[in-house]
């Protein structure tokens, strides 16, 4: 068991931080722009031409599964998914794992609550269309620590020699 | 930082030349008209009344209603070629009156429209009721009997009706055992439902009536048709066709109604127009012979007002005031073309109070500068100024539309500029030049030290914007206590960092920090309290912080931009080799990243807006303003 740790572990490890960003970041995108769409299709049923508008507010909850996909993609470049895979130590492989647990952690969340203040924003341009924008910002205060979370983990892994 | 000045006009003329004088007016369009009700309550102006037309003004709102109508109804029913954006049309005097004088064409279009719509209606309803039958009967198309002929006999009785199918073989034997003199025959069964005619002796009709109960017969009658089923409803399809026959020539009467459809567009514009002239009279006082007005217009336009009246009329008094103290003109903004279209970002957080700072000059270089580095790839960026460049000149669309496009065009060259700096190439799958600056991906704390202190830069001119409010109210010395000593302690922390400024950071921080304690409570009379809130104004640093790190924002988005590039440009580069390969790497390549720079447009439009409203306006700015909103021709269809 130790050697086998020894040996792949590292590996297992990265590949588990990968599955952690893309996965979790995804789901919480899903459960987000699932919910916004939900709420669009209603104001939509009333009034066909605000289908644009209600689209840009459904796309604000889809960027966390992005942010994952991207640290995901990042920590394949790195143990060289793409290539020959790297002999990585379990240590490495901690590391990456731990990197990888912000974006995925923070992305999971933060996605979910913007796809409520973005089906909120959804009430907005049903009855006043014109302050969308306002609707679109308090979604975008949600992102904030998505994209935090983003920088975490990328400078997380930008320090993490292989 | 241009909020045009206001002045207040007053105007008195004479009832009989109201009409004309409001034309004028409204073809000036530069008077932002007042109602008058509330002043008209003091005692001072006891003398005058409300002015209203509102006998003129429910009449064409009348009419409206109809052309809104019968636009509607045309729009709906009639198929139109999609053409290009119409060109206004010019309508001359002559021309205007005879619209507004062709109330009976306006009559027949309308009535035709409703004749169409109500005879449509009634189609429709038919055409209901005979599906219906239809359903109906087709469960006893088996049956060869005639309707008319079953009925009851001398002796027998003949009924049609059904049972629940999975009664109905009960039912049957039940039925049967009453003997010979009963005759059943099954039409028909469904799911649901058996149909059954029974023929029976009329003696048996106590035991039967009994055996229908008990497994809950349901009688089915058509008593008013004649024939068998199947020639029923042969006949009755016949019928649908001819009124889907009768609805297609409704429909080509329809049709036909698109010959007025510029028609009524031109006169629902006149009419606006007519009521519009009509409405404002609402907002007037009035004496006997005179009618009193008051409005806003901008200081550079009162000239041009007073000859607009003059050309009107020859006897008027036109009284014009500056604003009173504490006196909320509406506001209208004037910026250079570069600044308007961030006129857009900030009228969608709110207008700027009339009192204080039009920020848009100031902040387009921000806005625009973060937009392009949250983007940050140069082929993106000629991609975005290119289209919307094109837009511009091609559609010479007004108002918001241009505004918006006017930031996309400029968020372009700016996400030009910094992906060329960066060396953001279509996600790195050309590369002309290396980076000018540097790779983000591979300095990463040059990106980050790059974006703090653009932040700190944003948010100190918002800091110093706040001072020259300050200045400009004649505070003068708010601003050193407030703002100045601020700068001192923050620009004094910054260079504590640094090992070769630490000495001279130290002490510019504690003259800082000592100035907020003494001063920043000081309109506490307590002393213990004045330094008590002073202490605690020292947290507002920890804001500052959190501020500052809100611009690592343009780090990250960028790095979205170009990592997604690079996914794209790695995943589609897997299917090259063949031909078709190619073909489909180029698909995907298009796709992919029209897709990664929609989303990322979309998001440092987001992202740069709240860098704006929450981190830089909360440093200084007043909103609630109230759009300056011109009394004036506003038109769809015609030429102003």
């Amino acid at each position: 068991m130790t050697e086998f740790m020894n040996t792949y572990g590292g590996l297992v490890l990265a590949f588990l931080g990968s599955a952690i960003s893309v996965g979790f970041a995804g789901w919480g995108s899903v459960i987000g722009v699932g919910m916004t769409g939900v709420a669009a299709s209603g104001v939509v049923t009333e009034d066909p031409g605000k289908f644009g508008k209600t689209l840009l507010l459904q796309a604000l909850p889809g960027t966390q599964g992005i942010y994952g996909l991207l640290i995901g993609f990042l920590i394949w470049q790195k143990i060289g998914v793409f290539g020959n895979l790297a002999d990585l130590t379990l240590q490495q492989g901690w590391l990456i794992l731990f990197a990888a647990i912000p974006m995925g952690l923070v992305g999971f969340v933060s996605a979910v609550y913007q796809g409520r203040a973005a089906a909120a924003g959804c009430n907005i341009v049903a009855k006043r269309p014109e302050e969308l924008a306002k609707g679109m910002v308090f979604a975008a205060m949600v992102e904030t620590y998505a994209v935090l979370a983003l920088l975490a983990s990328f400078l997380m892994l930008a320090g993490i020699r292989v | 930082m241009a909020i045009v000045k206001m002045k207040k006009a007053h105007i008195v003329a004479l009832q009989s030349e109201k009409q004309s004088i409001i034309k004028k007016l409204h073809k000036f369009g530069g008077l932002h008209v007042l109602n008058m009700e509330e002043q008209m309550a003091e005692e001072k102006y006891l003398e005058l009344t409300a002015d209203s037309d509102s006998e003129i003004v429910n009449q064409l709102e009348a009419r409206l209603s109809q052309v809104k109508y019968s636009l509607d109804f045309i729009s709906k029913n009639a198929k139109t070629k999609k053409t290009a954006a119409q060109s206004k049309v010019q309508v001359s005097e002559a021309e205007y009156q005879e619209y507004l004088d062709s109330y009976a064409k306006l009559e027949g279009i309308f009535n035709q429209c409703r004749e169409i719509d109500y005879k449509h209606a009634e189609l429709k309803n038919k055409e209901t009721k005979i599906v219906n039958l239809i359903q109906q009967l087709e469960p006893w198309q088996n049956l060869k009997a005639n309707f008319q002929d079953i009925k009851p006999s001398r002796n027998t009785v003949a009924v049609l009706g059904y049972v629940l199918t999975k009664f109905a073989e009960e039912f049957k034997a039940e039925y049967l055992k009453t003997g010979e003199l009963a005759y059943y025959e099954e039409i028909s069964s469904g799911k649901e439902n058996t149909n059954i005619l029974l023929i029976f002796h009329r003696d048996l009709e106590e035991q039967v009536t009994q055996i229908q109960k008990q497994y809950g017969w349901s009688k089915t009658g058509f008593n008013e048709l004649a024939g068998t089923a199947r020639e029923n409803i042969d006949n009755l399809n016949c019928e649908i066709t001819a009124l889907k026959r009768d609805r297609e020539a409704l429909g080509d009467k329809a049709q036909q109604l698109l010959d007025h459809k510029s028609y009524l567009e031109i006169l629902q514009d006149i009419l606006t127009i007519e009521r519009d002239k009509a409405g404002i009279v609402s907002n007037f006082g009035k004496t006997e012979k005179t009618f009193v007005l008051s409005g806003w217009v901008p200081e550079k336009y009162t000239g041009q007002l007073d000859e607009v009246l003059k050309s009107a009329t020859q006897s008027y008094v036109l009284y014009l005031e500056s604003p009173a103290e504490g006196e909320e003109p509406p506001v209208m903004l004037q910026n250079p073309a570069f600044a308007q279209p961030a006129e857009f970002v900030t009228e969608q957080y709110s207008l700027p109070h009339p009192s204080g700072v039009d920020p848009n000059i100031i902040m387009t270089p921000f806005y625009v500068a973060f937009f392009g580095m949250m983007v940050s790839d140069a082929v993106y960026g000629i991609i975005l100024s290119v289209l919307t460049g094109a837009a511009l000149l091609i559609m010479k669309p007004q108002g918001g539309l241009k505004k918006i496009l006017g930031l996309l065009f400029l968020g372009g060259i700016s996400t030009f500029l910094w992906g060329a700096a960066f060396g953001g190439w279509l996600g790195g799958f050309i590369l002309p030049f290396d980076a000018w600056l540097f790779d983000p991906l591979k300095e990463p704390f040059m990106m980050l030290g790059l974006c703090l202190a653009l932040g700190v830069l944003h948010l100190y001119v918002g800091i110093g914007i706040q001072a020259y409010k300050n200045i400009r109210a004649g505070n003068i010395m708010d601003a050193i206590y407030d703002q100045g000593f601020w700068y001192a302690l923050l620009t004094g922390l910054m260079l504590l960092i640094l090992p070769a400024t630490a000495v001279v950071g130290k002490y510019l921080a504690i003259i800082g920090a000592a100035g907020m304690v003494l001063f920043a409570g000081r309109d506490k009379k307590n002393i213990v309290m004045r330094l008590m809130s002073g202490v605690l104004s020292l947290y507002n640093v920890t804001g500052f912080l959190g501020d500052v790190l809100s611009y690592l924002r343009l780090f990250a988005l960028g790095l979205a931009t170009g990592v997604i590039g690079t996914v794209v440009n790695s995943m589609s580069s897997m299917m090259g080799g063949t031909v078709i390969g190619y073909i489909l790497m180029t698909f995907f390549m298009i796709l992919g990243h029209t897709f990664n720079m929609a989303i990322n447009v979309l998001g440092a439009y987001v992202h740069s807006s709240r860098l704006q409203y929450v981190e830089f306006f909360g440093k200084f700015y007043d909103g609630d303003g109230r759009p300056f909103n011109p009394f004036r021709i506003r038109t769809k269809h015609i030429q102003e």
